[in-house]
Parts: structure tokens; sequence; C-alpha cells
């Protein structure tokens, strides 16, 4: 796609200067491109002589100033002579180091799919069960599970969460719903006294992941940074017996012809092939427990529709099981001991839960086993919040708090942190 | 004889309306009181005769602020409390509890009536339960190892960015896990509200001056304070810490007293919106402060001070922290259950506070005594609050690698014992009280 010269280039953009990430042309200054009055002089062309080839142009460069019959001298652009970070301009993609000719296509935190959890099933070779397994949902019912006044206890921290953690009237999405994963695990957290094995974990923010696979010739990564990590000294057993493994042989994946499953993925020449779980080598805490995904944005149009943050948790959790798998067991191979990850999406109101087991990191072809992921989709933990009373008629109608608060969402995310 | 009463009566009431209506209210009050028994002195047939309410006189002002703190005083709720005393904004001095300024700590001590004592009160006795040291120091060790050298992070922070980005989560990890950990032996704990980078906000009036410039210049104003803190993480419980010392205990030790304007510090003033805020609104039911962590920002650190050649600032920034923190949190705390300045506390509110730097720990413990800080209040207030700290000790020496260096269990044990700190029901009946 040859466009024409840039200035043409930000004609086409428009007048409004949408900043470097937007369209990849460096934004100018307001000297350089702005109001007509303050606007830098365009370069005078070159001179005649320059397009011919062969002839030597014969410039007033010596006489260092202004001749009438003598060409305008070219001078190389300069060179500070050493790098200044502020002033760094990158090689053109085709020079960089990390150029290579097959495209590579990640998947990072804001990657939206068009075909949600049914595109991420095909990228990660998995078979989708409804609803969580049989383990987890027996933690859900045990009653010696609960806490003590557990549904007034999430009561509170929804409260807390919702209305009270701020001074202002009605707090954002961005505050409150890390607010409330936060305290949701800080209750799960004191249940120490009845499961010791809880202490034998550890939160961490900020962790970056990368895990690299191929699926039908086409190079696929996941790379990124999100949400809260939980990690745990002992990995999770399988859940999945071997012979229902064995069984997802005859199983196959659905396909969206004529959509391409790489749609909505990034298109990279510049990319590292690396498998990296976020942590360095003798991490006491190497088993990735649960991953907590968050939907913070306070504007509807920038969240993720539940599809599409369900398909991100799938991607997420599959890409540090196999990071996990690939320290653990090198390269592609269908695994003995199945790595399990589970995962936790929300936006503060609605909640998704997810394990995903990794049966094989053989994933380039189609046949063959195929990793497992039960999904429990759209767990509401309430339907709706009043931060201010609603009165008609000076009566009140609805008062401040929940409505419609369901007790088994809690439990669910109980019995994921538990397992 | 009626006339010649009638005479009496109005030149006496045209003399010294103050002393009458003072003589009139107490005769109203004395008869009210003894109404109920003897009915012997009339009741009186006139309204009380006070001062007008709409004058430009001292009295009439006197008599407007006793109309005004009588409304504070009838307010039904909390909320309605707050919003009277807070509803009319002034020119107030900003007091950051964490500045740079050259011994801020005598200044905030005298700001917030409050006395320092090194060392940290003696704890209460009472049988040990058996700690399981190796666990916590384990537990504390991986915090700092994963933050510190494990997690690898997409962009390598800068130097003076390490606070937000390395020590603030090592902290939050550090809380979480130690509170995990000793639940079991404090059960409160486990109903606590652990709050992560929340702010607390405190209003409070103290001493008066003398206005220099402006319309109002000549008179005398009240001086305002306001406290905007943002702790890493706090802790708040739903029932109150014991007292350190009884309410009235008086400290041997003076307040230091500061012979310039608060603007010699230097404070500046602002007029903006009062808030009074523990973390969360008053509906919650957690409303009593446990301990609050805070982390020094990067320009007061250590090697800058050392730097600049203030070795002996140090300290004083520890401790100014600390004083202003702990004060503005527990008088929150205080406004919260609906004491003010003129209407005192009746039991002490405690509250403990760790200050860090991410190596060097210091612990400081303030039990509010009083609230009456207001010119009015002060009077006869014999009552100061007390701040108990110690100095600044490193919870490492190094980190090399994967290893830690040193590892200073003291400070450990000073955190944990911070931590099992419980309201006294909480507490086993010692057997002797």
């Amino acid at each position: 796609m040859a466009l024409a010269s840039r200035p043409a280039q930000r004609a086409f953009l428009g007048s409004g200067q949408l900043g470097f990430g937007a369209c990849g042309i460096p934004r100018r200054e307001a000297y350089e491109w702005g109001v007509r009055s303050t606007r830098k002089p365009e370069p005078p062309p070159l001179d005649r002589v320059y397009e011919i080839p062969g002839l030597e142009p014969i410039t007033y460069a010596g006489k260092m100033h202004f001749v009438p019959g003598l060409a305008r001298p070219v001078f190389p652009p300069w060179d500070r002579g050493w790098k200044h970070p502020r002033y760094h301009r990158s090689p053109p993609i085709h020079e960089q180091p990390l150029y290579k000719e097959e495209p590579c296509y990640i998947f990072h935190q804001r990657c939206r799919l068009l075909e949600g959890v049914k595109q991420a099933l095909w990228l990660t070779k998995t078979k989708l069960i409804e609803g969580l397994p049989e383990k987890v949902s027996s933690l859900v019912d045990e009653q010696q599970n609960h806490i003590e006044n557990q549904d007034e206890r999430v009561l509170n921290i929804i409260s807390h969460a919702r209305l009270w953690h701020s001074m202002e009237d009605i707090p954002k999405r961005e505050t409150y719903c890390p607010i409330i994963v936060d305290s949701l695990l800080q209750l799960c957290k004191s249940q120490i006294l009845k499961y010791p094995s809880v202490a034998r974990r550890i939160c961490a923010k900020n962790h970056s992941l990368s895990a690299a696979w191929t699926r039908e010739s086409v190079l696929l990564q996941v790379r990124g940074t999100s949400g809260i990590r939980l990690s745990a000294k002992d990995p999770l057993p399988p859940i999945a017996s071997r012979e229902e493994v064995e069984a997802t042989r005859n199983h196959v994946l659905e396909t969206f012809y004529p959509i391409s499953p790489t749609i909505d993925l990034q298109e990279c020449h510049v990319y590292d092939l690396k498998d990296d779980t976020g942590f360095q080598e003798g991490y006491p805490y190497p088993y990735p427990h649960t991953l907590y995904l968050m939907e913070t944005a306070d504007l509807q149009p920038h969240r993720f529709h539940p599809e599409q943050l369900r398909a991100k948790m799938i991607l997420f959790a599959f890409g540090s099981a196999l990071a996990q798998a690939r320290l653990l067991y090198g390269d592609s191979k269908v695994l003995e001991q199945p790595i399990v990850v589970q995962s936790v999406g929300t936006d503060g109101r609605v909640f998704q839960f997810l394990v995903l087991q990794l049966n094989t990191t053989d994933l380039a072809s189609n046949e063959g086993i195929k990793n497992l992921v039960w999904v429990d989709s759209d767990q509401l933990l309430y339907r709706h919040f009043w931060c201010r009373p609603v009165i008609k008629k000076k009566v009140v109608v609805e008062p401040v708090g929940p409505v419609d608060f369901q007790p088994e969402t809690f439990r669910k995310f109980l019995a994921l942190y538990l397992h | 004889m009626k006339m010649a009463a009638a005479r009496c009566w109005k030149l006496v009431s045209r003399g010294r309306g103050l002393s009458l209506h003072t003589a009139a209210e107490a005769a109203s009050t004395a008869t009210e009181s003894t109404s109920t028994d003897v009915a012997t002195t009339p009741v009186a047939r006139y309204p009380p005769i006070v001062a007008s309410l709409t004058a430009k006189s001292k009295a009439a002002r006197l008599r407007r602020v006793e109309r005004w703190q009588a409304t504070v005083h009838a307010a039904q709720s909390v909320d309605e409390k707050l919003r009277i005393l807070t509803k009319m904004q002034f020119m107030k001095y900003m007091v950051y509890p964490q500045t740079f300024a050259l011994n801020a700590d005598r200044w905030y001590q005298g700001f917030t009536k409050t006395v320092y004592l090194s060392g940290l009160p003696s704890p209460p006795v009472e049988p040990e339960a058996p700690l399981d040291l190796g666990a916590l120091r384990d537990a504390a060790c991986d915090s700092l190892l994963q933050e510190h050298f494990y997690l690898r992070r997409r962009r390598r922070a800068p130097l003076r960015e390490e606070p937000e980005t390395v020590v603030s989560p090592f902290l939050d990890q550090l809380v979480v896990a130690l509170m995990g950990l000793l639940s079991p032996q404090n059960p409160v704990l486990a109903s606590a509200s652990v709050d992560f980078k929340r702010p607390v906000h405190f209003y409070w009036l103290r001493g008066e001056e003398i206005i220099p410039g402006g319309h109002r210049s000549g008179r005398i104003d009240a001086v305002r304070y306001q406290i905007d803190d943002k702790p890493n993480n706090q802790i708040r419980i739903p029932k109150q810490l014991p007292e350190f010392v009884p309410l009235d205990y008086s400290v041997p030790v003076e307040i230091p007293v500061m012979k310039c304007k608060p603007d010699k510090l230097p404070l500046f003033k602002r007029q903006y919106e009062n808030s009074i805020f523990i973390g969360s609104k008053t509906a919650d039911p957690c409303c009593y402060g446990h301990t609050q962590f805070h982390l020094l920002p990067d320009k007061l650190k250590r090697e800058k001070l050392l730097k600049q050649n203030r070795a002996d600032q140090i300290e004083v920034v520890f401790r100014a922290n600390a004083i202003a923190s702990l004060f503005a949190w527990t008088g929150a705390q205080a406004m919260y259950q609906g004491f003010w300045s003129e209407a005192d506390v009746t039991r002490p509110f405690v509250s403990q506070g760790v200050i860090t730097d991410g190596k060097y720990f210091s612990f400081f413990c303030y039990q509010l005594n009083t609230l009456a800080l207001t010119a009015q209040a002060d009077q006869n207030n014999p009552r100061k609050n007390v701040c108990w700290g110690t100095q600044s000790k490193p919870l490492y020496e190094t980190i090399e690698g994967n290893n830690v260096k040193g590892f200073n269990d003291d400070v450990l044990l000073q955190m944990v014992h911070f931590l099992l700190n419980k309201p006294r029901e909480d507490r086993p009946q010692v057997l002797e009280s």
C-alpha cells in the first residue's frame, strides 16, 4: 500500500492531531505544522542539477555564503554523536533487529476477539464444557466452607466498594472494581484456619506474561500484563481423568469460515518468540493458581463484552499454563501431568469463572488431544446498586444498597479460591 | 409599690443587659431544677434578656456562635453534624504529613496538642501465644523478594519511581500476608477491612490569630488546618482498640510552643472543601482504626537528606508524618462517633502507625485524648494527645539476587505485635483484674 508523500498522508488524516499511536506518523509541533502565522517555512526545493545523474554539482559550501550562480549545498543530517533518549528515532521496521518475514499474531490485553469464545477455543485447541467441574461445585455446596456471616460480610464489601470507600457520591468503576476484587480476596484469605494451604499462596500484580505457539502454521503469541495473579507453591491437581482427556481426541474444533481465526489479533513482524511466566527462576510460588481479570473502564463502549472478556480469560489462562508447561516439560508433547489454571473475570458486578486444563502442548495440528476448559459465565453478584435512595412522593421506594444480591456467586468465588 | 417595682425594673434592665440575662437564665434554670420539688421561687414572667442576634457587637457574635453550636449539638445524625461543622469554607493551612520542612514534628505537635514520647507504651500483660516466627519471616522475605527480584515487570522503573512501583506493592503484600497468618490469633483481623491508598481527611481549628489585611483586618480569627493524607494501607476494625494510658493521664513532658506564625514552617493557606474522612463513609461498620502503613516518597529519602547535610531531619520526617497522619485519623474516627471540639471525647481513640521508606521502619502509637483544640474549648483543658514512637530501624541489610541479607527479626516482631493488638472484648480476661 504505497501512500503518497508525507504531506499527503497528513492531509488524508485531517486537521486533528491524532498522535503517534493512532497513525504511525510522528506528531509535529505547532512551529512546523500548526497555526499558519507561526508555521516554519517549507524548505526550498533542490536544484535541478541534482536530478541529472553523473553530474557533480558545484555548490557554494566552501565559500560559506550564498553565491547566485552556484547550487545550494545539501548537507548530511546532523548527527548528535550520542544517544539522547528524547530524540530517539526508531529505525524503519525492515531494519529492526527482531524483524522476521513471517508475521506473528499477538494477543494482548486490549484485543477484543470478534468471534469471542469460539475463536479463543480454536486458537488454543480447547474443548468447552459449560458449568464448573464437579470438584469445584462440590466445594461450592459444602456447608463447612462457609465463613461466618458470609452474606452479611459480602454485602458490606459490596456497599464499601460501591459507595463507602470514597468521598464522592457515586464512585466510578475504575476505583470500585479493584476494591471489590481485593476485598473478596481478603475475605477468602481469612479462611486460613480451615484451609492451611491458603497460606502457601501469594498475589502478584504487574507481572508480564509471554507464551508463543503455532496453530496450523500460524505463529501466535500471548503477551501482556493483566490483573492479579494468585500463585501457589503446589500445583493444582488435574480435574479431568485420563479417559475424558482421551475422549477429546474425537472432538472437532469449530471453525468460523470465512472469518480468519487470527482476526483482531495484532499482526507483528518485529517480535521475539519467548516463553516467560513473568517471574525469575527459583520463585518460591511457581505454579499459577488463578488469574483475576478486571474490566475497569467507566464508559460502556470501552469495556469488554462478556463474550470478549471470556475469550481474554481463556487466552491468558492458556498462556500462563503454556509458559509453565514449557518451563517444566519442554516443547510439543502430550503432558503426563496436565496443568490446571483458573481464572475469574469481572467488571465489578458480573463475574465469569473459568477453569482451564492444559493437556497437550502439541498445538500445530487440529488432531489429537485437546485441552479442556470449564466456563461458568455471567454470574451476577448483585443486579444493581443504589448509591442514592430512590424517593417517590416523599417515600423511600428503594433504599441505599445492593438489589438482588446472589450469594451463590461469592460461594463460587470462594470455591475457586480454596480449590 | 407596683410603680416603684416597675421603675427599678426598667433601670436595671437598661443598665447591664448581659448580667441580667445570665441572672435570668440562672434564675430560670434554677427554677426549672427546683420546680419539681419546691415551688417557692416564682417563674420569671419575662422572656430571657439576651444579646441581639444581628447587631455589630461582640455579644451578638457570641450569641450567633452559640446558636450555631446548638445546631451542631442538636443534629440527629453524624453526617449532619459533620456537614454543619464543615460547610463554611475559609482560608486554612494545608498540613502535609510528609514534608521536607525543618523540625516539622515540633510544629505539628503544637498544632495538634500532642506530646511525643520516645519508646512504645508497654504492652498489656497477657499470656503470649506461641508465634511461628519462621513462617512470618518467610512470608516477609517472599514478599520482599517477589517485588525486588522475582517479578519481571514490563518496564524497568527508574530509581526515582521505586517507592510507587516496588515498595508499595511489597507493603501491600506484606500487610495481607501477615494479616492472613495472624488472623487465627487475632480474630478481629479476620473481620477487619483493609484499604489500599484511600484518602484520609481531617479539618480542625486551633488557636487564634489577628487577620493581617483585607476588609476584616485587625479582627481575631480562628486558625484552621486541614490534613489530606493518603496512607499506603490502613486496617479498620469494627471495635475500638483499648487505651494505652487513662484519658486524663497527665504527661510531664511539655508541648513545644513555636513563637512564629505557622507560615514560617512553611505552611500555606488555601480555601477548598473541608472534609473529614477516615477512609470510608459513616455507614461502614468498620469505623475504628487499627494500623496505618505509610510510605515515604522518593524526595524524602535518607540518601537525599544526607546529601543535603540534614542527617538530623531523618527522624523528624518519620515523626512528623506519624503525628500528623495518626492525629488526622484518630480525630476523624472521633468525629465519626459524634465528638467534636465542644463535645469532647469521653473515651480515648487509639491507633497505630508504621512509617517506612522501603528499608527503614519506624513504629508509632497514638492516643487521642482531646478534640477540644479551639481557643474557646481549650481554656481549661488539661488533656493532651500522646504519641509514642521509635527510631527507624532497617528491616534488612541488602538484597543480593534472591537472597535477603541481614534480616532483622526485631522489626518484624514489632510489626507482628502491632497487628496482634486486639480490642478489649477479644482479650482473654486477665485473672487478677
